[in-house]
Formats: C-alpha cells, sequence, structure tokens
C-alpha cells in the first residue's frame, strides 16, 4: 500500500492520477482540505496586504513624497489593515484550527462538516467581494475602523464603504459558522478519555476562542448593518445632526474591536504552548495557569474596550475604568508569558525552526504587551494614540508575535500536512530576514511616534529625524517580503522534493502525531490510550508516564451532548449578541425625548394582541416536540402547522403596524426612534420569518416520511430551540420599545 | 529641539505627563530586561545535545505561579494610582467659559478667541504663562487636536464639544497636526500655536483685531476686485469687506501667518501663486476649486493678499 | 447629629431603624444559639458587619435621599456581599426544607440575582425606596433574600445542591452581562433614573460637603452610580468564575516538582 503521504501528493501534483482532483477540492467536507484551503487563501490575500504595506512604507520613505496621491493612499492603509485581519490572520488561524482540533481530540472530522465548507468558501466570496470595489475604483478610504461621520454618506458617497461593510458582514457570518463548528466539536466530539482537562493547549485556546468570536463578530454586524441603513437608508445613527452619535459607533467596534484582537491573539498562543514544550523537551510549566489565565484573558476581553477611546471625552470616571480593566488585563497575558519562559528553563532547548520563530514570539510580544501597558495608562495614550507609536504596539503584537506564531505553526505542522520536512536551512533564512526585517520596520517607528508624527498620514514634512527614521523603516521592510518569499520557496520546493516526514518527526506528544502524515482521511487507524496530557509520552515512556489528570469523565460536559443541540445552542448565544447591540443602541437612543414620532404612536394593545400569537406558538411547538417524542408524527405534524400559522399571523400584526405607522408618516428616516424601532424589530421579523421558513421545511420534510422512524431526526428539536429563542428575544424587544417607554 | 517632541514638554501639564513617562520607562525596561534575561539565560545554559537524558518533567509549580500573578499584579496597582494621579494633573476640569474655540474642520483648524473676538486659522496664538481652556468642536467629521508638547491630545467630535488646557511656559513655534484620520487631506491639517510674551500676544491680539484696509492702487486692487467678483466671497472672511462667510479659513490676517494650506506650504508669495494657480495640484482634494486663474489674475490676487497683514 | 461641620455631621450620622437592629440581633443569636462558635461564625459576622455598613453607617445615611452612587454601594453590599457571607457561615450539610429545594433552580436563582438590581432600579420603585422608610425596608430584605438565591447556587453549604463549576461559569458571566446592561444605561441615560436623587432635600445640612467639597452634581452622580453597579460587581463575578474554576480544576493532580 502506498504510504499516505505520497497518495495525496500525487493527488494534488499529478491530475493524472486522480480525475476528478480539483473537484474533490473545490467540493470537499474534509476539514483537513479545508483547512489548507483557509490557508492558501490567507496566503493569496497576504501577497495583497503585504504588497499595500510595501506601496505604503515606499510613500513613506521619504518626506513629501508623490509616489501615490492621498486618496490612493488612504485606500491602502484601509485594504492593508481589513485584508491582514480578516483575510490572512482569520483564515490562517481558522485553517490551522480547522486542520488540528479534530486531529488533537481524535476526532474524524468537525461536528458539522458541510457548515465547514459553507464557512470556508464564505471567505473568498468576501474577499473577492471587498477587492471588488478596487475593479470599480471606489474602493474603501476611511480606514479599517471606518469611524463615523467620515464613513457616512455625506464624507464618503462613493460605495467602497458599503463593499466593506458588506463584505465584512459576509466574512462575520463564515467566523461564526467556524466558531459554532469548533466548540460543538470540542465538546461533543472528543476520543474516549480526552477530557476537557486533558485537552492540548491549542485545541483549549481555540475552544475558549470561540465564545469570543461568538460574542464579538455579531456585535460588529449589528454596527454595519446600522451603518448600511445609515448610509443606504437615510437614518442618522452615527450622525450628529438628528441626534446621532458618532461615539456610539465607536462603542459598538470597539465592543467587536476589543475581543477581535483576542480573536486574533488566543490561537496564536495556543500555537506557541505547543510547540514550545516540544522543542523544551519538556512539558509546559504550569498548564492549569496557562489554561485558566485565557479564561480571564477572554472574559476581560469584553469589558476593556474603551480604552481605544481615551481622547473621545467619555469624562473621567469612564477613562479611569476601562484604564483599570486594560491593566487588568495585562495580568493573565504576562503569567503566560512566564509559564512559556519557564518551560524554556531546565529544558533540553534545540532550535530549529519552529521554535526559534517561538523565541522571537516571546521577546517581541513582551515588547508589544509593554508598550500595550502603556496605552492603558491614559495619560500616555494622550500623546502616543494615534501616533506611529501606537502603529509600532499593534505591529509588535499582530506580526511580532501573532504572524511569527503562525510561521511557527507552518513550519511545526508542515511535515504533518504534507508529509514532508521543510528544509531546516531555507527556515533559518527565512526566520533570520525576518527578524531583522521585522524589528527593523517597526522598532524605530516607535521614536518616530514619540517625534511627533500621527499615523495614517499619506506624506509628512521634512521635520527633524522623521526622515530617515522613515527610510530605515522602509528598507526594512523589504528585508521582510524577502523573508515571506523565502518561506513561499521552501513550501513549494519542500512540496515537490522535501524528505519524507513520517509519523511524528519532532517526536511530539499530541494526538495529531499519532497517525500518518498526512493523516487518511478518517484520521486515525486507532488511538493511544489517553490518560494525561501527553498520550504520546506515556506511550513511549511507559516507565514513567504523565500522573493521570482528572477523572475519566467531565462531570456534566460528557461529549455525549447532542452535537445539533449543541450546534444550534451556540448559534442562538452569537444571535444574543446581535440583538443586544440593537437593543443597547435603542436604549441608548430612546432614553433622551426627541421630537417626531415616539412609542406613543405605537399601538401596544395590537401588538399585544398579536404577541399572544407568537406566544402561543412556542407552546403550539412544545406539543409538536411531544408528540413527536411520543412517535405520533401526525400529531407533530398538526401541531407544527398549526405553529407556524401562529407564527404567520404574528407577522402580519407587524406588517399591520408597520403599515400604520408608515401611513402616519413614521419612516424609517423619520427620526432616531423610527431608526432604532425598525431596526430592531425588524430584525427580529426576519428572524421570525427564517423560522417560519426552517419549519415548513421540516413540515415537508415530514410529510416526506422522514419522521417516521425510530430515532427521529433531530431538526425538530433543532428548529424548536430557535423559535424559543426568537420568542425571548420578543418579549425583551417588546419589552423595550412598547412598554418601558410608556411607563419610564 | 529634541526629535522626540512627545518627550520635551512645555508645560506644566505635558511635563506630568512625561514624569510619568520616565517612571514608566523604568518599570517596563526592568521587566524586559528579566524576562528577556530569563529567555536567553535559558537557551544558552538549556541546549539539547546528543546522547543527554530528557530533562525533568516539571510540569509547573503552584506557589511561582502565585508569585508572579501577584507582583504585576502589585506593579499594575501603583502603575493604575501613578495613572490616575497624572491624569488629575495633566487635565483639569475645564473653566466654566473658553478662552479659545478651535473647530476642526476638513482640512483647516479654524481658531476663535471668544472675550477679544479675534478669528484666525491654523495658527494659534497664546500668551505664555497663561493657561488657556480651549474648548475644541468640529465642523464636519472627527478629528483630532494634538500639539505634543503644551497639552494632551483630545479629538474634536462634531456635536460634542471637548476641552483642554493649554499652555507654554517659553514662547516660541509648537508645530501641531491632527491626528484622527477625517479623510483625503488629514496629512496636511497641520496648525502651529505661537506663545508669545504676554505683551508681544497683547500686540498681535490688536493686530488681528485690525480690519484690513482696502488697497487703493495697482495690482492689489485689482486683486481685491477680482477677490469680491470671483465666489471667494462665499467661503472666505475679510473684515472690512463684503466677504463674511465662514466656510474657509479667515484670511483677514493671512499675510500675517507662517504657512498656507494648513502646513503644507510656506507662506510666501511665490507659495500663494502656486496655491491660486491650482490648489488640486497643491493639496488634492482639498475643498478650494481651482479656479483656472490666468497667470495675470494669480499675480494680481497675490498682490492683494499679500497685503492683508 | 447636626453639626455646624458638614464632615462631622456626616461622620457621626449612624443611623440606627429599630426594625433592622432587632432583626440582625436575631438572626444573630438564633445562629449562635444553634451552630456555637465556629470558624465559619466569622463569616456572619461579617455579614452582620456588612449589613451595620450598609444600613446603619454615614452610608446608608447618604443613600437616604443624596447620593445615588452611595445607594448603589448600599445595593452591591446587600445582594452581593451580605448574603454570600451568611451562606458561606452556614455549616457544612446544612439544607434547604424540600418544598425550597425545587424552587431554587439555577434559572429562577439567576433571575433573582439580575432582577433585584433590574427591579429596584424602575424608576419609580427607586423613587420609593428613596424617600419611603417602609418601601426602603423590604427593598433591603428582597436584596438580601433575592441574592442569597443568586449565591444559592454557588456557595450552597452542600456539594450537591451547588451548580456544576463550568454551568457556574457560564451563569456568572450570564451574571456579569445583565448587570452590565443596566450599568451601560445608567452610566449613559441623560434622564436621571431615580429622580429622588436629582434635587436631594438636605435634611442634615451636608449638601456643601458633597456637592462643593467633593465636587458631586447629579448627572456625575449618576454616572458614577452606574459605574460602580456594572464594575466592582463585575469584578466580584468575574472572581467568583475563577473559583469555579479552581473548583473544576479542583482534582487536578498539579505535578509540585521543586524547580
Amino acid at each position: 500500500m502506498k504510504d499516505a503521504g505520497e497518495a495525496v501528493i500525487e493527488a494534488v501534483l499529478d491530475p493524472s492520477q486522480r480525475e476528478h482532483y480539483q473537484l474533490a477540492w473545490l467540493s470537499t467536507v474534509d476539514h483537513k482540505r479545508i483547512g489548507i484551503l483557509y490557508m492558501l487563501t490567507g496566503l493569496v490575500f497576504f501577497i495583497a496586504g503585504g504588497t499595500e504595506a510595501l506601496l505604503i512604507r515606499l510613500q513613506l520613505a521619504v518626506p513629501n513624497n508623490h509616489l501615490v496621491g492621498p486618496d490612493t493612499y488612504n485606500m491602502l492603509f484601509t485594504m492593508h489593515g481589513t485584508t491582514m485581519i480578516f483575510l490572512v490572520v482569520m483564515p490562517l488561524l481558522f485553517g490551522l484550527a480547522n486542520y488540528f482540533v479534530p486531529l488533537q481530540i481524535g476526532a474524524r472530522d468537525m461536528a458539522f462538516p458541510r457548515l465547514n465548507a459553507f464557512s470556508f468558501w464564505l471567505v473568498p466570496f468576501g474577499g473577492i467581494l471587498l477587492h471588488f470595489s478596487l475593479l470599480l475604483g471606489e474602493a474603501p478610504t476611511v480606514g479599517w475602523f471606518a469611524y463615523a461621520p467620515l464613513s457616512e454618506t455625506p464624507y464618503s458617497s462613493q460605495m467602497g464603504v458599503d463593499y466593506w461593510a458588506v463584505a465584512l458582514l459576509v466574512l462575520g457570518i463564515g467566523s461564526v459558522g467556524t466558531a459554532i463548528n469548533l466548540l460543538t466539536t470540542v465538546l461533543c466530539l472528543r476520543a474516549p478519555g480526552m477530557t476537557l482537562r486533558r485537552l492540548p493547549l491549542f485545541t483549549w485556546m481555540n475552544f475558549i476562542n470561540s465564545f469570543l468570536v461568538l460574542f464579538a463578530i455579531p456585535v460588529l454586524n449589528a454596527g454595519l448593518v446600522m451603518l448600511l441603513i445609515d448610509r443606504r437608508l437615510n437614518t442618522h445613527f452615527f450622525l450628529p445632526a438628528e441626534g446621532g452619535s458618532p461615539v456610539l459607533w465607536q462603542h459598538i467596534f470597539w465592543s467587536f474591536g476589543h475581543p477581535e484582537v483576542y480573536i486574533l491573539a488566543l490561537p496564536a498562543f495556543g500555537i506557541v504552548s505547543e510547540i514550545i514544550p516540544v522543542f523544551s523537551r519538556k512539558p509546559i510549566f504550569g498548564y492549569e495557569f496557562v489554561a485558566g489565565s485565557t479564561v480571564a484573558i477572554a472574559l476581560l476581553s469584553v469589558g476593556v474596550w474603551a480604552h481605544h477611546m481615551f481622547t473621545v471625552g467619555m469624562g473621567r470616571p469612564m477613562d479611569v475604568f476601562f484604564a483599570g480593566s486594560t491593566m487588568l488585563i495585562a495580568i493573565p497575558t504576562g503569567v503566560k508569558l512566564l509559564n512559556w519562559s519557564a518551560t524554556l528553563y531546565g529544558g533540553r532547548i534545540k532550535l530549529k525552526t519552529p521554535m526559534l520563530y517561538c523565541i522571537a514570539f516571546l521577546v517581541q510580544f513582551l515588547c508589544g504587551g509593554i508598550t500595550g501597558v502603556s496605552h492603558a495608562m491614559v495619560p500616555l495614550d494622550w500623546q502616543t494614540k494615534n501616533s506611529y507609536y501606537l502603529v509600532a504596539h499593534f505591529h509588535y503584537v499582530a506580526v511580532g508575535g501573532i504572524l511569527f506564531a503562525i510561521l511557527a505553526a507552518v513550519h511545526y505542522w508542515f511535515p504533518k500536512m504534507s508529509g514532508r520536512m521543510l528544509s531546516e536551512k531555507l527556515g533559518r533564512l527565512s526566520f533570520w530576514l525576518m527578524l531583522v526585517g521585522f524589528n527593523g520596520t517597526f522598532l524605530i517607528q516607535h521614536f518616530l511616534g514619540l517625534a511627533g508624527m500621527g499615523r495614517r498620514i499619506y506624506t509628512y514634512p521634512d521635520l527633524p529625524g522623521w526622515g530617515w527614521m522613515n527610510m530605515v523603516s522602509t528598507v526594512s521592510a523589504f528585508f521582510m517580503a524577502a523573508a515571506a518569499l523565502v518561506v513561499l520557496w521552501n513550501i513549494v520546493a519542500s512540496l515537490l522534493s522535501g524528505p519524507i516526514a513520517g509519523d511524528n518527526p519532532w517526536d511530539a506528544w499530541t494526538l495529531e502525531w499519532a497517525t500518518t502524515s498526512p493523516p487518511p482521511e478518517e484520521n486515525f487507524e486507532r488511538l493511544p490510550p489517553i490518560r494525561s496530557r501527553r498520550p504520546l509520552w506515556d506511550d513511549a515512556n511507559p516507565d514513567r508516564p504523565d500522573p493521570v489528570v482528572g477523572p475519566e469523565h467531565d462531570g456534566g460536559v460528557s461529549p455525549g451532548i447532542d452535537k445539533n443541540k449543541c450546534g444550534i445552542l451556540t448559534f442562538v448565544i452569537s444571535e444574543t449578541g446581535f440583538f443586544g447591540a440593537l437593543i443597547l443602541s435603542f436604549l441608548y437612543y430612546n432614553v433622551q425625548p426627541q421630537s417626531g414620532p415616539s412609542a406613543k404612536d405605537l399601538d401596544l394593545m395590537r401588538t399585544g394582541f398579536f404577541s399572544i400569537f407568537l406566544f402561543a406558538s412556542s407552546w403550539t411547538m412544545w406539543r409538536a416536540e411531544k408528540a413527536l417524542h411520543r412517535g405520533h408524527s401526525a400529531g407533530m405534524m398538526m401541531w407544527l402547522m398549526l405553529t407556524i400559522t401562529l407564527g404567520a399571523t404574528f407577522l402580519a400584526g407587524q406588517a399591520v403596524e408597520y403599515g400604520n405607522l408608515m401611513g402616519h408618516g413614521a419612516l424609517l428616516d423619520s427620526n432616531l426612534f423610527t431608526a432604532t424601532f425598525y431596526t430592531l424589530t425588524g430584525f427580529h421579523g426576519i428572524h421570525v420569518f427564517v423560522g417560519l421558513l426552517a419549519m415548513i421545511i421540516v413540515l415537508a420534510l415530514a410529510f416526506a416520511g422522514d419522521f417516521h422512524v425510530p430515532v427521529p431526526p433531530p431538526a425538530l428539536a433543532m428548529v424548536a430551540i430557535y423559535w424559543h429563542f426568537v420568542d425571548i428575544v420578543w418579549v425583551l424587544v417588546l419589552t423595550v420599545a412598547y412598554i418601558l417607554p410608556r411607563f419610564v | 529641539m529634541n526629535v522626540l517632541t512627545s518627550l520635551s514638554p512645555g508645560s506644566q501639564g505635558v511635563q506630568s505627563i512625561d514624569s510619568l513617562w520616565t517612571v514608566v520607562i523604568a518599570i517596563f525596561g526592568l521587566i524586559f530586561l528579566l524576562v528577556t534575561g530569563l529567555i536567553v539565560y535559558s537557551l544558552m545554559r538549556y541546549r539539547w545535545r546528543e546522547g543527554e537524558p530528557d530533562p525533568k518533567q516539571v510540569a509547573g509549580q503552584k506557589t511561582v505561579e502565585l508569585v508572579w500573578t501577584a507582583v504585576p499584579l502589585g506593579i499594575v496597582v501603583l502603575l493604575f494610582i501613578l495613572t490616575v494621579r497624572t491624569m488629575g494633573v495633566a487635565d483639569p476640569p475645564p473653566a466654566p467659559a473658553p478662552d479659545l474655540i478651535v473647530t476642526g474642520h476638513q482640512w483647516w483648524w479654524e481658531a476663535r478667541y471668544p472675550l477679544s473676538g479675534v478669528v484666525t486659522a491654523n495658527e494659534i496664538h497664546i500668551p505664555t504663562g497663561k493657561a488657556f481652556s480651549v474648548e475644541l468642536d468640529a465642523a464636519d467629521v472627527l478629528h483630532e487636536f494634538w500639539v505634543a508638547q503644551l497639552a494632551r491630545k483630545m479629538t474634536t467630535v462634531p456635536g460634542h464639544p471637548n476641552h483642554i488646557w493649554l499652555e507654554a511656559d517659553s514662547a516660541g513655534s509648537y508645530p501641531g497636526s491632527c491626528s484622527e484620520f477625517c479623510g483625503t487631506e488629514h496629512a496636511w491639517m497641520r496648525f502651529t500655536v505661537v506663545a508669545q510674551s504676554p505683551a508681544d500676544f497683547a500686540a498681535w491680539q490688536q493686530a488681528q483685531l485690525q480690519a484690513s484696509t482696502l488697497p487703493t492702487t495697482g495690482e492689489a486692487l485689482q486683486g481685491e476686485q477680482l477677490f469680491m467678483q470671483f465666489t471667494c466671497v462665499n467661503c472666505h472672511d475679510i473684515n472690512g469687506t463684503p466677504a463674511q462667510a465662514h466656510v474657509g479659513p479667515d484670511l483677514t490676517h493671512l499675510a500675517s501667518r507662517g504657512q498656507i494650506g494648513a502646513g503644507i506650504l510656506d507662506n510666501t508669495p511665490d507659495n500663494l501663486r502656486r496655491w491660486l494657480r491650482n490648489p488640486q495640484e497643491v493639496k488634492p482634494g482639498v475643498e478650494m476649486p481651482n479656479f483656472q486663474f490666468t497667470e495675470a489674475q494669480v499675480d494680481a490676487l497675490t498682490a492683494y493678499l499679500e497685503t492683508l497683514r | 447629629m447636626i453639626s455646624s461641620d458638614p464632615t462631622v455631621t456626616l461622620t457621626t450620622a449612624w443611623p440606627h431603624p429599630p426594625a433592622t437592629l432587632a432583626l440582625t440581633a436575631i438572626v444573630l443569636f438564633v445562629y449562635f444559639r444553634r451552630y456555637g462558635w465556629t470558624r465559619r461564625a466569622w463569616w456572619m459576622i461579617a455579614a452582620a458587619v456588612v449589613v451595620v455598613l450598609a444600613l446603619m453607617s454615614p452610608l446608608a445615611t447618604l443613600a437616604e435621599g443624596y447620593l445615588f452612587s452611595a445607594h448603589m454601594v448600599q445595593h452591591i453590599l446587600l445582594v452581593l456581599a451580605a448574603p454570600a457571607f451568611v451562606l458561606m457561615a452556614l455549616p457544612e450539610g446544612w439544607r434547604v426544607p424540600h418544598w425550597m429545594e425545587r424552587m431554587l433552580h439555577p434559572a429562577a436563582c439567576w433571575a433573582c440575582g439580575v432582577g433585584a438590581m433590574w427591579i429596584w432600579h424602575a424608576p419609580v420603585l427607586c423613587d420609593a425606596a428613596a424617600t419611603s422608610r417602609a418601601v426602603s425596608g423590604v427593598q433591603s430584605v428582597t436584596l438580601l433574600l433575592m441574592g442569597a438565591a443568586f449565591w444559592w447556587q454557588l456557595l450552597a453549604p452542600r456539594e450537591s445542591d451547588r451548580i456544576a463549576p463550568l454551568q457556574g461559569v457560564v451563569y456568572l458571566f450570564a451574571a456579569c452581562a445583565g448587570c452590565t446592561v443596566l450599568g451601560i444605561i445608567l452610566t449613559f441615560a441623560p434622564v436621571t433614573v431615580c429622580r429622588a436623587y436629582v434635587h436631594p432635600v438636605d435634611r442634615l445640612g451636608i449638601m456643601p460637603l458633597i456637592y462643593g467639597t467633593w465636587g458631586m452634581t447629579p448627572a456625575r452622580d449618576q454616572q458614577v452610580g452606574g459605574l460602580i453597579m456594572w464594575v466592582p460587581m463585575c469584578l466580584v463575578y468575574l472572581g467568583a468564575i475563577f473559583g469555579q474554576l479552581a473548583r473544576w480544576y479542583g482534582e487536578e493532580q498539579i505535578m509540585t516538582y521543586k524547580l
């Protein structure tokens, strides 16, 4: 039988061997192939984002430069930021997670393979959508965080911002899909013996990270939706005329944006937590503390967002509180760094390429973390924010930290994915080029910022020091480009003729190394016994295995949880973030009295009447589930039909309410009340409508006989959970929009 | 002037920030050296050598963990206290009425002195030794007022006035810029704070309050007529003439300023000509359109504008 | 005692509502009678101290119609601190009567904890509590009881009555989210939620101290109150989350070789 590695390489490179390999790759639902597709996509967009970066640096190399004009430059940095975050780092990290999380937990695939494929394809689609604006000559020029009012129509009338917003919505949906998949996979598909306490840190970090994605992305979606409604439908959410607030955009954006940087960082932490122990030949120091501090970071990260807004004028109490919370979050991160460093101590360190990148990560991330704490110290932020000092800070964490971790991961896991080893010589060369290039580019930018150079300026006057410091930065950037080329060359050359890797070239200890390189389609032929965090160490060292970790089963979170329920529940969690943001915005805008339509114009009686239909439909849905449970599929269908009818009646009532309001002149863009009211109830209505569609599909399947089986498919239970959630949201919306304003 | 302007304070408030920097650099420098030192030491001492046995499989130590959680917590508490203290010194509450109102426009700065009535653009004069309470507004999008040596940085938010204190200990010219990306020409939304002795400042104010005198002869008169005839009056304000619009910078004392175009060019007759010939070529995207003046018109207008001292 | 110096007035203003005193004394008496002096008794002492601080100290004076932020501190002490201490003082194996056991479902307990804050900040109820002694008494009692229900899931004396650790993390995080929403509203709402605090009646002559020396204004008061509600509460929840995680890892065999 052919070595599985050879088989894959032939499949990739020798079409005559596999007739339909292109189609196989395009239609795959296998997590390993999807992982590779994610990484290839990330690579392609890295070239785009990197080119943008080089052009930026070229323009800034000398003062008063005219290589590109201001609008082009502004487009370059907007696209560079957006591309690098959403189209490079996230796909690369999701790709690695996709490939290795199922392997590390001993699973055969992700929980929802088709959802996985769908989530992937949204990435190239979103990326193409964003870059399509370039073809139209109308790429966004407002910065990757698109502050209002600049991003609103009066100041950005071109379509670029719209493309940007819609592309981000598309990409966000994909990210949420991946998070749902990862969460469900880790909770439900672990091999026997792989309790949550024995999870490899890469998997644990991705698991916690998925919670962050579930909360943060929907908040961004709410903001994007409101921006699009402002731009296209004439409302004033973020325009100061008519009472809107540009600052609210910042609150919403950074409520997403700050967790986002941790979404990028946590998987990187996971990578480093895998590689450093293997190349120090001892387990990670303080596993519990590294794992626990991850949870701390995730929890705290939702409470620090306004540290991006210290100069906006939120008031002293707010500034002080956010300074405190931000400084707090430095502690768990620091604890991690110390644990990684302590893992080195007393080890037998092998300085292979993955380890080199990890060591650089440690020092560079330390530097970036330190400058981050300096930003948390508000008065220092008053000097350094929006200057090149800030640019240096976030590139130290994002590139010096996260990108270096990704490069470490590529060199570490390439043998597993391809069956070949990368060239150690080329690896070292790329590392040194990257190290020199990166630090040359960004270290000096700290000083540029302190010298007064602001960010996002297409050129600058010939002030003392600015010229040569920028030149150093620009020249070094090309070293980074060279490093990237070397990495690419290494990958291609090694794929073609690298030495065969074997199952476990690094003598590592987690489950992905317990199978062939690359793994067969079903991942494992057989698994070693799992009693500790290093099953392969135990296997290889039966005389001195790791102590057994925890009981054989997790209390309350056994792998026997129904994955479908888990999936729909995680989806529901993500929707709470979306509605939460909309409800909060509604409250924010409507605590103040405004002229024009108000809650008094709403018909509480009629809406209350129609709400009864919606609440009743929850009861009928419950009856349908009960009937199915008892095996009465006819009864189930009847109750389901009743549910659909009741839900549709509710929608009809909403339509009547809308018609009435519009008839009285209360249109979407009349004032902030109408804008928030229609947005909130409108999205709820859309969710009801989608629920109805889902129920109709289930009903059709029931009619086709799908439910006439001993163990009914989970479809009804899943739709039921969604439906009850939609009802609960309506209770909140009714309270907030109809009831509260009348009595407060 | 020190290259690192953020570390060359020119006022008490910024001095307090600078002191905080010193403490912070010391603490962070120490942390960086300690941790990097640990890493480098480990790399040198604990290299893998052929044939050696596996190292001790240490998985952690609770005491160490608690220590290196508690110590950073202590450092953070210290930094937090220092932060709050410095905030109070560097950013006291504003005065009930502002001494200066600065409004950010795309892409220039408007400065108004409510007490005296002076209105100017891009070049802000203050007397030394007196702290000005400044109200910051925005006419269109978010801007950010940043003059590193003299004051904290503050965003200007349309519809939501903000307040800072601006003070200079010694006379001089202090460069500033807009630091919140605000559109095409954000890079050239620079300004200068000129600190003068109180006597000089009073003199400047007096001069600024004078209305412009109408030129009577020659090119300057021609230029003035052109100014009133073309749509310049729709945007610019020149005291003492029918031009009273407030869309663009006030030009009453244009010739007294050091730069034009919010810092893009030094204020010389030649540069003024360049600007008039085609503002879009100098500062692409600026709100002032290209009037396609003839050379003669450009010369006349320049002559007139040069009289506006 | 009203003196010419408002600081003195405030520091000597220790209200002693008889009902509160009596109830506290009775509870302490019953506790010590039944369980005697054990190490856990210190928690009961702590609970009593918290109640005194909240309801019978200058803080209570400030909360009674003067400062919204003071009233917020009072709330937190009554809903978070005191009930937690009482639960920790109960002896091992202590259980509630059977009929109560079923009512103490995690969802109900969560609703009590989060609901307590929301309900008492409905403007009409907030005003009533600030101005009427009787309503204020009801408020204190309900805060204590609802807080106890909330903490029951995490601090019940019997391990089997407690929520599972990982569910506990979700429980606490959701509580944090719940009080965050309220905290955000309170911090940002330009209209004051508790109208009674907008124009305090200066019974004791200490307004010059509060508005003058301390620099407080109604707007700032509400902002600070909102922040107090939000941040310290969430920090407590966060701490509790770590407690839960530690509990979860509790059976962990952590290797303790010396470095």
